[in-house]
């Protein structure tokens, strides 16, 4: 793989190549001026290119070797979990990057605090912000809230009442009972209507921390040691005990699919298509 | 500027310099006219490319159709304003938009402490009504990291002193100096004698990087970057009120931001380089 300063030298150096033979094309004539004006040309696109490098080496690289229009700067995944699962483990080369989450639990909301309480709480989260050394990053984040488990037993009680009114209605049962299973699941479905028209959220904040090492678990022992440190200031600073996020949890905070459930999703689809037809 | 970024202007800013000191060997009559047409663009597009090269790169690409794919399954597309990721049929578009707090300048200069207080006040209750405004899922990200102390002590004081020299050259050329540059220049040192004071009574530098990511999502990748224009949207309006610089995040900036998910810098001089542009 060719480093960025290879490639500003190169193209840099190709840039003034054309323009030399720009200069040295012997002869007078508009075809000639035409030939130099090509090469100066060249020579300029060569120098932008060049200076462009500085901060899109991570694109012209690719674009100039694939020459295609869906341009592949990686075809990896972009990260993989520690054997611990405790961190998210990035490659670069041969440098591993691991990232640590910590959750921060905090619940606190400015209604039930005095002015007081609230001036202090900016205190704390400005000194939270402050705390590290190194690079840390503080996140407060709205997520969808996972409502799949408690959908799926709405649907599960709803198709148990429905089979319980046609049992009735087939055995030919007392007006009052079929009416009584009507009215139960008549209730069941406006509870699944509102508890799937409506998208309940929940605010979570974390911090997370990276740190740098040429073998995999040298990194990851860092990125601890790091996360430790941030979590005994965050616990000095609010009170409270913030703990490493680890195994499947930590997709919460690298997956985009994990911030909206699906089951969420594809009800709010669902209900967007049938909004259209009506 | 930083040395990386001067060394790469000057070093391309030759080949123009030696092509336009060369110009008559470029050719003559109209030719020459031509040469030095383009020599002059190339100069202005140095430049142009050296404080907006977002806008062009994403211009080019927008132009040229060209989309990314930063990893196995995610793509950014055309335009350069999102990172996509399929799955399971469903597109999910994720876009960032800085969030950095102005600088107060003119509240720097109020050092009352009923000012601050008003502001630590409110700052808690003005978050809380933003984020109850919004109905989709978004992350306020702060991506801090403790100076040393010393060295920015050094860096305000050297900014102080330049300015004094300012300040005094422009007093003594009278006839040059009006009101309002002093004015402007005493302003600037008020604003550096407060930070440098504000570090004397103990206070701990520090840097910070402030943006938002949200997601959206939808059936087809037109339906989920439309999601996402809206929320965006949404989120520039409620945010308005806790002073933040909202611009949305395109390029480079968010190629990077994407890759803060899966790794961080290490150093704070690493995040500093990526983000010299926009925010």
């Amino acid at each position: 793989m060719i480093s960025k300063t290879f490639l500003f030298a190169s193209l840099l150096g190709a840039s003034f190549l054309f323009l030399a033979l720009a200069l040295l094309v012997p002869g007078k004539g508009a075809l000639v001026y035409l030939v130099k004006l090509v090469l100066l040309l060249v020579s300029i696109a060569a120098d932008i290119v060049a200076f462009s490098s500085r901060h899109y080496f991570y694109l012209i690289s690719p674009i100039l070797s694939q020459r295609a229009r869906n341009v592949v700067l990686s075809a990896e995944e972009p990260y993989r979990l520690s054997s611990g699962a405790d961190s998210v483990i990035r490659q670069d080369g041969d440098t591993y990057t691991a990232t640590v989450y910590i959750n921060v639990p905090l619940y606190r909301s400015s209604t039930e605090m005095n002015d007081a309480e609230k001036v202090d709480f900016t205190r704390q989260v400005s000194r939270l912000v402050g705390i590290s050394k190194s690079p840390a990053r503080f996140t407060a984040g709205l997520y969808v809230m996972n409502k799949d488990l408690y959908i799926q037993q709405l649907r599960d009680t709803i198709s148990g009442v429905e089979s319980e009114e046609s049992v009735l209605v087939e055995k030919g049962a007392p007006k009052e009972d079929v009416e009584r299973v009507r009215g139960k699941l008549s209730m069941w479905r406006k509870m699944l209507e509102h508890v799937s028209s409506t998208t309940s959220l929940e605010l979570l904040s974390f911090a997370s921390v990276s740190a740098s090492g040429t073998k995999e678990f040298e990194a990851a022992a860092i990125a601890q040691q790091k996360a430790r440190e941030l979590m005994a200031g965050i616990g000095t600073t609010f009170g409270i005990s913030p703990n490493i996020v680890t195994g499947s949890d930590l997709l919460k905070f690298v997956e985009p699919e994990y911030l909206i459930p699906y089951s969420t999703v594809s009800e709010q689809i669902s209900r967007g298509i049938q909004a259209q037809v009506i | 500027m930083d040395q990386e970024t001067v060394s790469y202007l000057v070093m391309s800013a030759l080949m123009p310099i030696i092509a336009f000191a060369e110009l008559p060997r470029l050719g003559g009559g109209i030719f020459s006219i031509i040469s030095m047409l383009l020599i002059l663009s190339c100069v202005a597009m140095l430049l142009i490319l050296n404080w907006v090269d977002y806008t062009v790169f994403t211009f080019v690409t927008s132009v040229l159709g060209i989309t990314f794919q930063p990893a196995n399954n995610y793509r950014i597309p055309k335009g350069q304003d999102a990172v996509i990721k399929s799955v399971r049929g469903l597109y999910y578009a994720t876009g960032f938009l800085t969030a950095n707090l102005f600088p107060y300048y003119f509240k720097q200069e109020a050092t009352g402490a009923e000012t601050e207080e008003s502001k630590l006040l409110q700052a808690p209750e003005r978050w809380e009504r933003a984020i109850m405004s919004l109905d989709f899922p978004f992350k306020y990200h702060v991506l801090s990291s403790g100076l040393d102390v010393q060295a920015v002590r050094d860096e305000l004081e050297g900014k102080r002193s330049f300015q004094e020299f300012q300040l005094s050259r422009a007093m003594q050329s009278s006839a040059s100096a009006d009101e309002t540059t002093l004015t402007d220049i005493r302003r600037k040192i008020s604003v550096l004698q407060a930070r440098i004071d504000r570090i004397s009574q103990g206070e701990k530098p520090i840097a910070t990087i402030m943006y938002m990511e949200t997601t959206a999502v939808g059936v087809s990748e037109k339906a989920a970057t439309d999601a996402l224009a809206a929320q965006i949207n949404s989120l520039q309006i409620s945010m308005s009120g806790l002073d933040v610089d909202l611009v949305r995040v395109v390029g480079r900036e968010l190629h990077t931001l994407f890759n803060f998910n899966f790794a961080l810098p290490t150093t704070f001089k690493e995040a500093a380089g990526q983000f010299d542009q926009e925010s």
